[in-house]
């Protein structure tokens, strides 16, 4: 039974708009709903069409960039460029047709990947339009905007660079 | 994801964070009904506003990485919004489909949520939240299980 207090207070589709409670059961009992469970889900499997299947892939590359982007970690093989080949992989077995149907150069695709080269906008509004906005052309900027960042922060050389250049600095 | 308020029917934004080892002294039994101390070896992550840190649901999971599972374990939304009064409404739906975002981020068409659910609130989950039955259980997973994402705009 559920909270004699909240069942005065509220409906049953009140409280299951606003709770999930806690529900103990023996061992036996466990094991019982868990084969329950497993047959269930065996028998909804079936249900699914091949491009349900490879719409929730395509989510599950979007929720996994998304937060790689917003987590302070960096991680140098989380690229953009990797990020993309997983998403190609999705649903082709050769870049040159990805490429094809994205309208791109093969050569400009082949650098993106290989990280010689980054990938303009246009490339990545249409990235967003492939997928059908499953994923957004912000999450893939934000890939990259992490990658800025994380060079921006850590690269010695250029500083060293442009020191020179920089005739007076601040009085502080 | 956002959740709408009743009187005005605006959209306001929400996120799904982790609960911080902090935050458990600003959680009581008034607001949250339950001792949210006894979910701390769970995982449990908070619903707010997205310019306020104030909390407004809590949701408490158990990973089943064997079966590619989630388990809604507990779930409360804030006192004030709950029931006919409420301010806002669809704060339970966003933290479940958050559970579904995580079990589809690791497991994509397998990922499967489920809960165990008091017998006279069964229909309305299933109602609600479109969930499927599995015996004892109700539970989340492929089709229902994004059409939740969708609805929920996660």
């Amino acid at each position: 039974m559920k909270n004699k207090t909240l069942a005065k207070k509220y409906t049953d589709a009140e409280l299951a708009e606003s709770f999930v409670f806690r529900t103990r059961l023996t061992t036996r009992q466990k094991e019982d709903a868990q084969k329950e469970l497993a047959e269930a889900r065996l028998k909804n499997k079936t249900h699914l069409t091949d491009k349900q299947v490879l719409y929730a892939k395509v989510l599950q590359l979007r929720f996994q960039m998304e937060d790689y982007s917003n987590s302070d970690a960096y991680d140098e093989q989380l690229s953009f460029a990797y990020f993309l080949r997983q998403y190609i992989n999705l649903s082709y077995k050769v870049n040159k047709q990805f490429a094809e149907d994205m309208n791109l150069d093969e050569t400009e695709l082949s650098q993106i990947l290989n990280k010689h080269r980054s990938p303009s906008e246009k490339t990545i509004i249409r990235l967003e339009i492939h997928s059908h906005n499953t994923i957004p052309a912000l999450s893939w900027y934000r890939l990259l905007e992490k990658e800025k960042e994380h060079a921006l922060q850590t690269d010695s050389f250029i500083r060293s660079q442009e020191t020179k250049f920089v005739k007076r600095r601040l009085a502080i | 994801m956002n959740i709408s308020e009743v009187r005005t029917q605006s959209k306001k934004k929400v996120i799904v964070e982790p609960l911080l080892a902090r935050d458990y002294k600003r959680i009581n039994k008034n607001r949250f009904w339950f001792d949210w101390k006894t979910e701390k070896g769970n995982l449990v992550y908070k619903l707010m506003f997205k310019d306020s840190d104030e909390i407004l649901g809590l949701i408490s999971l158990i990973h089943f990485a064997d079966e590619q599972r989630y388990e809604i374990n507990l779930l409360a939304v804030s006192k004030e919004n709950r029931g006919r009064t409420k301010m806002y409404d669809g704060i339970a739906g966003n933290l479940i489909a958050y559970a579904c975002r995580l079990a589809v981020k690791l497991y994509a068409e397998n990922g499967c949520v489920s809960l165990l659910p008091k017998t006279e609130l069964r229909t309305h989950y299933m109602r609600k939240y479109g969930m499927l039955p599995a015996g004892r259980q109700l539970f989340l997973e492929g089709l229902p299980l994004l059409r939740l994402l969708q609805k929920y705009e996660v």
